[in-house]
């Protein structure tokens, strides 16, 4: 009997530390249950964030590129069979909504504001100086306006989520117009405008600055035909002094040369480690990509146009433009920033938006024009040559695309001022209006299934 | 049998008391004495404990040490019965004899064999629940360096398939189909009474897109340990292990020492294998007909004028910037028909004639009070892939002792194994070999002139794939995996009352991987010429999980009710940890351990679970006619959420023995008649460690001067209601034997519902997720099993056939609400599977291609992609809009679960002589040859299956009309996965043929030796199937149930030729 109580006692003492026992933590990775508490885990969370627009999706690699670019008339994809034609069906506006390249450049972006939204949520229940708060939330509303600019611009009206979201509440979004996602763009830029620093210690070199933040309002404003705004917003960035043109386009892009005054926000990468670097941008084993009525735009002494050659690391098969060019680190790799927004699309800008105002023979918008013309080789431009607004706004943008090729800006801009359709017929593909949009990928209208609150874009 | 029963459940006084009572009564009737031995009719070996009795009396003695028996009989005896647990009794007429030698033989379909189900044991004819066996002799005679091989095709309901030759990895086990869609579908494994883990993944993965094939978690046990294995197939019989019971519970029992004095055996093989099926490809001269046909029409599609004798300048000029149209300059010479150029045959290069061996010693044997089994083993399979192969060492040592009321027992089995391992699970692009090895031209030599690697398939040009040299891969780099394990357990086990015992168990399961990498300068990088900057890779795996039992065990007889009860609790935990460093920049190969070059990445991961369990479980039986059982067990797990952190798995059973009742009892035709019926739930917890909690990933950047900064970001949401997948099943079975048992016939028919199944949802990617896992949705395993034996002896010829058919039908029955299906993409992007009800889980689901364009009358007048050509493959419209649209013009084409299985196995004995055959059979699933993207799809760039010789070529030379038109540049899509990538799997393989035999007892004597056997074996002789590739069980991802039946190269299967040898002494 005294065995049996023995055992009861034994087995009663085993349940008094079952909840220990069942109790397990992760012990090598951190938990939500546990972050979001300090100063500290808010600057992790803001990292992260930035850390997202590196993926291989997005700025790491091709998928956005397959979509700004090769989409584009600059370049085009040269090697169709490739993966099934996945990536070559979006250069030749085949592409259904099934190309999984749309659904993974949906995916990240969202994934990135995500990341601005959870820490946005928290940031207000920690103990952390108010500048250091103020900072950390602008950093993270210029990155998730960054994200939203791509979405509308790709999309149209896209679901704006700007709190973390139970997946019960995110099932029940529908897509907002594109007034409400811009609105949305703008407070988080000007909010960001306002309260970001313009500098930073060299061991931040990289974070967004106020000047960072107004550039790319002022493209938000431009993008919106808001020209006013625009003008204003920009004179704000060039008047601060913060940013110059290099003296040359090369130095722009030099390794050596990074973060360097021109460049208001950079994706930035380094082969460091491997995580922190990406493969050659716009690489092809198989030839040429470049459009020739591209390449055929530059004059014989523009200097821009050595940028867009092709160049084979030592021992590799793979091309890349110069001017993304760096010798392959022993992993393969390569650690070349990859520009957002830079001093020379700032000045293009401003003359556009002041042309858009209102014409003038001189001034303000030629000197623009012509500080970035010049630089190249060129050069100025009187105002005989451009003798109306038409052709003044002809020139900037012929002068976008020989200066800003290869940065993802293109088809934004022939969006932007109505010429996608006319411009694709250069190169021989006949598109249809609603093909400036693309489909919303095919497993989130699934997903979604509301074909009233989140119908597909028309002609897909 | 019963006397000795009773005998050894009383004291050992009354034992004493009973032995002198027999003994008088034996004497008082006295009439002769008979006097000698019973062997074992196969082994030659003395059986102790033999019963021997006189015919229709209960008179009897037991036979000793040396099997001999001393019995006094009555004058008027006619015959004496000599019975055996495991063995056919026979009736041996006396004849006027007073010296008797009889041999007994091993019962195929054996009644009273011991079947271990679980926290306890039971004699097979009082099975009410649904289990499967095999025992020593079923895995006998077999080169296979794992006993799962050596059961494959033996248990119906049990497939065990070999996914991978890969030595030491490659088998993956299912147990009734697969109930889960994202949780492993794994059997969990219980060795000795210990639960071990059945997370394959344990062993060190190098971080390559296409993973390893995971190593098999039995590949450390010497399978001539093992005394049986079975099978708990229904969820009655698994249930006692509860949340781990749902894919089925495997026991594996090991030898234990008999009483007797010392035996020590030797049993050994050696052998060769070689590969059981190579690719037919095409050689040097018809491979470079194709390359330049391809580069022909993709010329000529971009410069319609231009011709196929146009020269590379001619061509360069014509179109502009397009490698792919030229003609490498390597090639030409082949064209021209010049003869005796380079030939490479790569398969035969990389592929070789490997030795296999194996020897292990074993010594046994114990006294009443104390048993011992030891054994120690060497195995040595090297790899037919070069480079290859898989050692290992083992040592077992099994006691139990027992003294008046206490009984303790010790098994322990360390051992080493070392994996030579090579990259053979992957296609060309992740520097798998044998996918190398196919896809690289045979114009190129292995070696150059001076013996040093060719490497002209590497940075080619002209649109060339880049191949690093296959052979030079496998040799050169070095990739070791050694792996240490401690599997023991000890137990302690003391009576309280008459029928009540209770019993302490500890177990430990304690495995440490280890492996190297190296990459060195010697091998060229992809498309980079000249020495590479060498690579490596270090990484550790340490898993140690130990376990608590205590169990309460009351048996009782009340006349005729017989109760069996058992209860306890148990604790479990194990705890993971990992690290992985890996280095560049080594200067150069001296030194390949990576403190000789700069490490740039190292990480190391700890992780547990635990498990704290209850159960309990009453068996009754009347009169060995009605049985009853329930049992219920309770599981608390670290995995599981905080809402659900317990969860219970009753289970019930009920069987009527009806050959039993009188009406039956004597009955000359039938033996057996047993209906069985039982019920369960069991849960299946293989949902990884934290999924109920948010975790966050580290995400870097970089800021100031490239100075990598920590970031942080959730990676999962949190789930505090996630819980065990659920599986309540139903069992019927049916037990038939006729005419003493030489027809047995056991029938189940099942049918098992999981749900609340764990599923990776989709969730809106606004969400800032991909997916959630949720417990929702359900799956339908349901299937009938027959096993038959049939056994036959007359005088010195004995055979037998066992045989066994399965049948499971396999069916979603639901998803989540808001997913329809869930498709799920392979080995690349294009091709697809699907999930949704009604359908099995992981379909295939890829578009429909019928043919091929013949002419542009055809091309015009059909749906098609924009670029297509004649000679491109015609996909259809499966829905009918007009048009081909890759997204919704696909259809569900079959799936990788087969439609039934078949397994047999023969045995014959004559004299010494004897010989078995065992086949194999799996009928009725589909293979997605993703190989066929390469080697199958006529670009003329990578080497090609004869298959290709078919192609279409004009509107007049239109091959097989199946077949498209060889590009190098495609048009058309033709590289979309569709059914022309999908093939047929159905195979019947001949798995075993074994000759052996034994010397004569009388001769053996003399050498004073106990059994002399020596055999021929050979493994896989023949596989019947169309399937193109080396496997037809292949299955590139074995734990992913969404996505399977993939083959993107690998290891080919092995056909092995033994000479093996079994002594004792």
């Amino acid at each position: 009997m005294k065995k049996i109580i023995g055992f009861l006692v034994l087995l009663g003492l085993l349940n008094a530390c079952e909840q220990d026992f069942l109790e397990l933590t992760p012990v090598s990775q951190p938990n939500v249950n546990a972050f979001y508490k300090t100063s500290n885990d808010i600057l992790n969370g803001v990292n992260a964030a930035y850390a997202g627009l590196q993926s291989g999706t997005l700025y790491g690699g091709r998928s956005l590129q397959d979509m700004t670019e090769y989409r584009a008339d600059n370049i085009f994809d040269n090697d169709p069979s490739a993966n099934a034609g996945l990536r070559f069906n979006i250069d030749q506006f085949l592409a259904g909504a099934e190309n999984s390249v749309y659904d993974d450049v949906w995916r990240v972006l969202y994934q990135v504001i995500y990341r601005c939204n959870i820490v946005l949520d928290n940031i207000d229940n920690v103990t952390m100086t108010e500048a250091l708060k103020n900072r950390s939330a602008g950093e993270l509303r210029f990155i998730r306006a960054l994200c939203y600019f791509h979405l509308v611009q790709l999309w149209g009206g896209v679901p704006l989520t700007l709190q973390a979201q139970t997946t019960e509440e995110s099932r029940a979004a529908v897509r907002n117009t594109p007034a409400e996602v811009y609105a949305a763009i703008e407070a988080d830029l000007v909010f960001a405008g306002a309260n970001l620093p313009r500098t930073y210690p060299a061991a931040d070199l990289g974070r967004v600055t106020s000047g960072a933040a107004k550039g790319l309002l002022g493209k938000v404003y431009l993008t919106q035909k808001k020209y006013p705004q625009a003008v204003t917003t920009l004179r704000e960035v060039v008047s601060s002094g913060d940013f110059a043109l290099q003296t040359t386009v090369a130095s722009v892009f030099a390794p050596s040369n990074e973060y360097n005054k021109e460049i208001l926000f950079a994706v930035r990468f380094s082969t460091v480690n491997t995580q922190e670097a990406h493969g050659l941008y716009f690489g092809s084993a198989i030839g040429d990509f470049v459009e020739a009525s591209f390449r055929s735009l530059y004059s014989a002494n523009d200097a821009r146009r050595a940028m867009i050659e092709l160049r084979r690391p030592t021992g590799s098969q793979t091309q890349t433009p110069v001017k993304y060019f760096e010798e392959l680190s022993a992993a393969g790799q390569v650690g070349t920033d990859f520009p957002v927004l830079r001093y020379a699309d700032v000045l293009l800008m401003l003359a556009e938006a002041l042309n858009e105002q209102g014409y003038q023979a001189t001034g303000e918008a030629l000197t623009s024009l012509n500080a970035v013309r010049t630089r190249a080789g060129l050069p100025a431009y009187t105002a005989t040559d451009l003798p109306n607004q038409t052709s003044f706004r002809n020139a900037v943008l012929l002068e976008r695309r020989l200066e800003l090729p290869l940065e993802l800006h293109r088809w934004y801009d022939l969006l932007r001022t109505g010429q996608a359709i006319e411009a694709m017929k250069v190169v021989k593909l006949n598109i249809q209006p609603f093909q400036l949009l693309f489909p919303i990928p095919n497993s989130q209208i699934q997903i979604y299934n509301n074909t009233a609150g989140f119908p597909q874009n028309p002609g897909y | 049998m019963k006397l000795a029963k009773m005998a050894r459940s009383m004291g050992s006084s009354m034992r004493l008391l009973l032995a002198a009572l027999i003994c008088l009564a034996s004497t008082a009737l006295l009439g002769q004495t008979i006097s000698g031995t019973v062997t074992d009719a196969n082994t030659q070996q003395p059986l102790i404990g033999v019963n021997v009795l006189v015919k229709g009396t209960t008179a009897g003695a037991i036979t000793d040490l040396d099997g001999r028996f001393n019995l006094a009989v009555p004058a008027d005896a006619a015959a004496l019965v000599f019975s055996y647990v495991g063995y056919i009794t026979i009736e041996e007429p006396i004849n006027g004899r007073t010296l008797i030698e009889v041999a007994l033989k091993e019962d195929a379909a054996s009644l009273d064999e011991v079947v271990v189900v679980g926290y306890g044991q039971l004699a097979k004819k009082d099975l009410s629940t649904a289990v499967g066996s095999a025992r020593a002799k079923d895995i006998k005679d077999q080169p296979v360096n794992s006993v799962d091989q050596a059961i494959m095709g033996k248990i119906a309901g049990v497939r065990v398939q070999q996914t991978s030759g890969s030595p030491g990895a490659g088998i993956s086990v299912r147990v009734r189909g697969i109930g889960s869609i994202t949780a492993g579908n794994e059997p969990l494994y219980v060795i000795d009474g210990v639960p071990v883990s059945n997370d394959n993944n344990r062993a060190s993965q190098r971080s390559q897109q296409y993973q390893d094939q995971p190593v098999n978690i039995l590949s450390t046990l010497n399978p001539g340990d093992i005394e049986s294995i079975q099978v708990l197939k229904d969820a009655s019989a698994a249930a006692i292990y509860g949340s781990r019971g749902s894919n089925g519970v495997v026991l594996i029992t090991t030898k234990k020492g008999k009483i007797g004095k010392p035996v020590i055996a030797y049993n050994g093989y050696y052998g060769q294998q070689e590969a059981n099926k190579l690719y037919d490809m095409l050689d040097a001269y018809e491979w470079s007909l194709i390359n330049f046909e391809g580069r022909n029409n993709t010329y000529k599609d971009r410069f319609p004028a231009g011709k196929d004798t146009d020269d590379n300048a001619t061509r360069a000029r014509n179109v502009t910037n397009q490698p792919a149209a030229l003609i490498p300059p390597e090639v030409q010479p082949y064209l021209t028909g010049q003869t005796g150029l380079t030939n490479t045959d790569w398969q035969n290069e990389l592929f070789r004639t490997a030795p296999i061996q194996s020897h292990s010693l074993s010594v046994s044997g114990g006294t009443e009070g104390f048993r011992y089994y030891a054994s120690g083993e060497y195995m040595d399979q090297q790899g037919i892939i070069i480079s290859s192969g898989f050692k290992r060492y083992s040592g077992r040592f099994n006691m139990d002792l027992k003294q008046n009321r206490l009984k303790v027992g010790l098994n322990i089995n360390p051992t080493v194994t070392q994996h030579d391992l090579v990259n053979s699970e992957g296609p060309w692009f992740d520097e798998g070999v044998v996918g190398l090895a196919l896809a690289i031209s045979p114009i190129w030599p292995v070696y150059n002139a001076d013996g040093s690697y060719n490497f002209g398939a590497n940075a080619w040009g002209f649109a060339m794939t880049d191949f690093v040299n296959p052979v030079a891969l496998a040799i050169e780099t070095q990739d070791n995996m050694q792996h240490l394990r401690l599997l023991g357990n000890a137990y302690a086990e003391y009576s309280i009352l008459k029928n009540l015992s209770y019993r302490l168990s500890f177990g430990a399961d304690i495995n440490n991987f280890r492996r190297e990498f190296f990459r060195p300068s010697v091998l060229e990088a992809v498309g980079r010429k000249g020495p590479s900057v060498p690579s490596g890779s270090s990484s550790a795996r340490f898993t140690t999980n130990w376990l608590v039992e205590n169990l309460l065990n009351y048996n009782v007889e009340v006349g005729k009710h017989n109760i069996a009860a058992v209860a306890g609790f148990s604790s479990q935990k194990e705890t993971f940890f990992r690290n992985d460093i890996t280095a560049n920049n080594f200067p150069n190969d001296l030194v390949t351990t990576l403190n000789a070059g700069q490490v740039n990445t190292g990480i190391s991961f700890d992780e547990a679970w635990s498990l704290l369990s209850g159960l309990a479980r009453v068996q009754y039986n009347y009169a060995g006619k009605y049985y009853l059982s329930a049992a219920i067990r309770a599981d608390g797990s670290s995995r599981f959420g905080e809402n659900n952190k317990w969860g219970y798995f009753p289970s019930a059973s009920a069987a009527w023995r009806v050959s039993g009742e009188n009406f039956l009892k004597d009955n000359s035709l039938i033996s057996n008649l047993k209906l069985r019926a039982s019920f369960g739930q069991t849960g299946n917890f293989q949902i990884g460690n934290y999924g109920s909690i948010g975790l966050l990933s580290f995400d870097n950047y970089l800021f100031g001067n490239n100075t990598i900064t920590s970031g942080l970001a959730p990676s999962t949401p949190s789930n505090p209601d996630l819980s065990w997948e659920k599986t309540s099943s139903v069992n019927f079975g049916l037990d038939f034997g006729i005419l003493k048992d030489a027809l047995y016939l056991e029938v189940d028919y099942y049918v098992a519902n999981t749900d609340d199944l764990l599923l990776n949802v989709p969730v809106p990617q606004a969400s800032g997720f991909n997916t959630e896992l949720r417990n929702i949705g359900e799956v339908q395993n349901r299937g009938l099993e027959v096993a038959l034996t049939l056994q036959n002896r007359k005088g010195d010829f004995a055979w037998s056939i066992s045989g066994n058919f399965a049948t499971n039908k396999n069916e979603v029955i639901s998803l989540a609400p808001g997913v329809p299906q869930i498709l799920t993409g392979g080995g690349v992007g294009t091709a697809l599977w699907i999930t949704k009800p009604g359908e099995p889980i992981g379909s295939y689901y890829n578009p429909v291609y019928d043919g091929v364009f013949n002419n542009q009358a055809e091309l015009d007048a059909s749906p098609k992609v924009p670029n297509a050509r004649p000679g491109d493959l015609r996909f259809l419209d499966v829905n009918g809009d007009g048009r081909i649209d890759f997204a919704t013009d696909r259809t569900i084409q079959g799936n990788y679960l087969p439609d039934f299985t078949l397994g047999a196995t023969l045995n014959l004995e004559y004299k010494g002589l004897d010989f078995s055959a065992s086949m194999q059979g799996v009928y009725g699933h589909e293979i997605l040859h993703l190989l066929r993207r390469y080697n199958f799809n006529q670009e003329g760039n990578m080497n090609l299956m004869r298959g290709a010789l078919d192609r279409w070529v004009s509107e007049s030379q239109p091959g097989n009309g199946q077949t498209n038109r060889s590009n190098r540049l495609q048009t058309g899509s033709n590289g979309q996965t569709s059914n022309w990538h999908l093939e047929d799997g159905t195979f019947t393989r001949i798995r075993n043929i074994t000759l052996g035999y034994t010397v004569p007892r009388s001769i053996l004597e003399k050498a004073k030796m106990s059994n002399l056997r020596a055999y021929l074996s050979v493994q896989n002789p023949f596989t019947f199937t169309n399937y193109l590739g080396y496997n037809p069980e292949v299955n590139s991802r074995p734990d992913s149930a969404l996505n399977p039946g993939e083959d993107y190269a690998s290891y080919p299967l092995a056909r092995t030729y033994t000479f093996g040898l079994n002594l004792s002494f």
